[in-house]
């Protein structure tokens, strides 16, 4: 594999990734040149949530030799709508970036325009070489475990914003009463406020159910820039 | 136990949360009674009691005496009358609301006024229970885990008309006891239960919209940091009591469509896979 990775994104989950790669000896170049040649792999990490992510994919995807995969986050949009940007729809890879150092296990989905590519489940080979179990899962925004984070977290929200008690006492319930590793907002914080509610957002957007409304209190959290730990506050706050 | 905010407790009813906050409270060193009907209830009860203590001896954990100590302090108790100095009762009794209102009316009426009437319930308001007293300042929710002695946790639940106060002093006696209270206000699933839910219920969803299967989803939970993964642990709990408690907080939430439970769950029960005890449930269990 080519020791050269492409990666668009920004913020904490963009440094988070990059470390993970430069880590493993792999080099991340800059896209802003668009000098793509020789990358085994372009990583988008954007949110999905505004406009110019598609523009800027399409850009990337001019300069991209055609082999080359795109790893996609569907932490907010699906992979098959990502995919229906691109002139080769079928090597477009979701997965969920959340925690990627942390856990070995990686999560991935396929869009419907690869369903039928032979030669689609060759693009998997790049994380497994980076040590990653994958699992393949369906193509929803938030695949399986960043899904259920969220709506844990949501729920753990309205708690908050209910004053059914208070943030210490409801992560301490989790995790003495239910044994969760972490309390939901102290979990959140690791995960990013922005992140959950790309998720909840992405459901609620994809789904139509309410089911998936993002607690106020969230929204109004990434306004206040209280977007968790790598900010410094989030539902707690934290030593710079 | 000088200082401690209540020193003569009692408990009604004998059943396994019943006689686990008995044994929390004795084996803290209080004396307690324990108020059950039936006396064959309370006797098999007690059995269960010495069995569990003679394994803690067994493993170490314990002294003989000690153990002998823990069940001497628990004393079987006939008539509501027989609780007239008790400075906080606790009724862990069948989860139903007339019941429960119905003995707390006449607990009322053998106690004296300063007496706490808490209740273990896990899914009826405290607000309503104690509408049933002419003091509702004194009534709150203690909900213990299942099983008590074990489950470090305690919801310490304040209703719509509960002494302020009355919860700083149950947590602080929860905190010496060696549990680990939190403060709830009084609403549905209180706080463990509901935050839960999404734990349970979007699982069914993510199964049932094809996106993994059962085995999946576990795997991914447990790679995340759970120690077991939602259906497992559904198995484990049992099916159909994790859907009655979904039920019972979506109802109460006026069908909140994040609480909104899945019919493959209510199938589950419908065909009696219920989980471990019954051999199959979303696994097969070898019996």
């Amino acid at each position: 594999m080519s020791r050269k990775v492409a990666v668009i994104g920004q913020g904490e989950l963009y440094e988070k990734v990059t470390r993970f790669l430069t880590d493993r000896g792999i080099e991340v170049p800059d896209t802003v040149a668009l000098d793509l040649s020789g990358v085994a792999a372009l990583i988008d990490l954007e949110a999905g949530t505004d406009e110019r992510h598609r523009d800027w994919l399409t850009v990337l995807e001019e300069n991209l030799p055609e082999h080359v995969p795109v790893f996609t986050s569907v932490l907010h949009r699906t992979a098959t709508e990502i995919a229906s940007w691109l002139k080769r729809p079928e090597r477009v890879v979701g997965f969920s970036p959340l925690f990627l150092s942390e856990m070995t296990l990686l999560e991935v989905s396929r869009p419907l325009q690869a369903e039928e590519s032979a030669s689609w489940e060759r693009h998997l080979e790049f994380w497994n070489e980076l040590g990653k179990e994958v699992e393949m899962v369906g193509d929803e925004p938030g695949l399986v475990f960043p899904r259920t984070l969220a709506l844990l977290v949501n729920e753990a929200s309205f708690a908050l914003m209910e004053n059914v008690a208070s943030r210490e006492d409801i992560d301490l319930a989790m995790r003495k009463g239910t044994n969760w590793p972490h309390g939901p907002l102290a979990w959140a914080d690791l995960a990013g406020i922005d992140r959950i509610v790309d998720i909840l957002s992405g459901l609620h957007r994809e789904t139509g159910d309410d089911r998936y409304r993002p607690a106020p209190l969230l929204r109004k959290m990434v306004y206040a820039g209280w977007t968790g730990k790598a900010a410094g506050r989030g539902f707690y706050r934290y030593e710079a | 136990m000088s200082g401690s905010a209540f020193t003569r407790p009692a408990v009604i009813g004998a059943g396994t949360m019943g006689i686990g906050i008995a044994e929390v409270l004795a084996a803290a060193g209080h004396d307690v009674q324990v108020l059950e009907l039936s006396r064959e209830v309370f006797d098999r009860a007690m059995d269960g009691l010495r069995k569990r203590l003679s394994r803690q001896v067994e493993k170490g954990r314990l002294t003989a005496e000690q153990a002998d100590a823990v069940s001497g302090r628990i004393r079987y108790a006939e008539s509501v009358e027989e609780l007239a100095d008790r400075d906080i009762v606790i009724e862990a009794i069948v989860e139903r609301l007339d019941v429960k209102k119905d003995l707390f009316a006449r607990l009322e009426q053998s106690v004296s006024e300063s007496t706490v009437l808490a209740s273990n319930t896990s899914s009826l308001p405290i607000t309503a229970i104690a509408a049933a007293v002419r003091h509702p300042g004194r009534v709150m929710g203690l909900h213990f885990f299942n099983p008590a002695p074990l489950m470090p946790l305690v919801e310490v639940i304040s209703a719509a008309e509960t002494d302020p106060e009355l919860a700083e002093r149950a947590y602080a006696w929860l905190k010496e006891i060696g549990k680990e209270p939190v403060k709830v206000s009084d609403s549905p699933g209180f706080l463990v239960n509901r935050v839960a839910r999404p734990f349970h219920l979007e699982p069914y969803r993510i199964v049932g919209e094809g996106i993994a299967s059962k085995e999946q989803v576990d795997r991914i939970m447990r790679a995340a940091g759970f120690k077991m993964g939602p259906f497992q642990l559904q198995d484990l709990i049992g099916i159909d009591i994790n859907y009655a408690a979904s039920v019972s907080v979506y109802e109460a939430y006026f069908h909140e469509p994040r609480l909104r439970p899945h019919f493959a769950q209510r199938m589950m029960v419908e065909r009696g896979a219920l989980g471990r005890k019954t051999g199959k449930g979303h696994y097969r269990y070898e019996s």
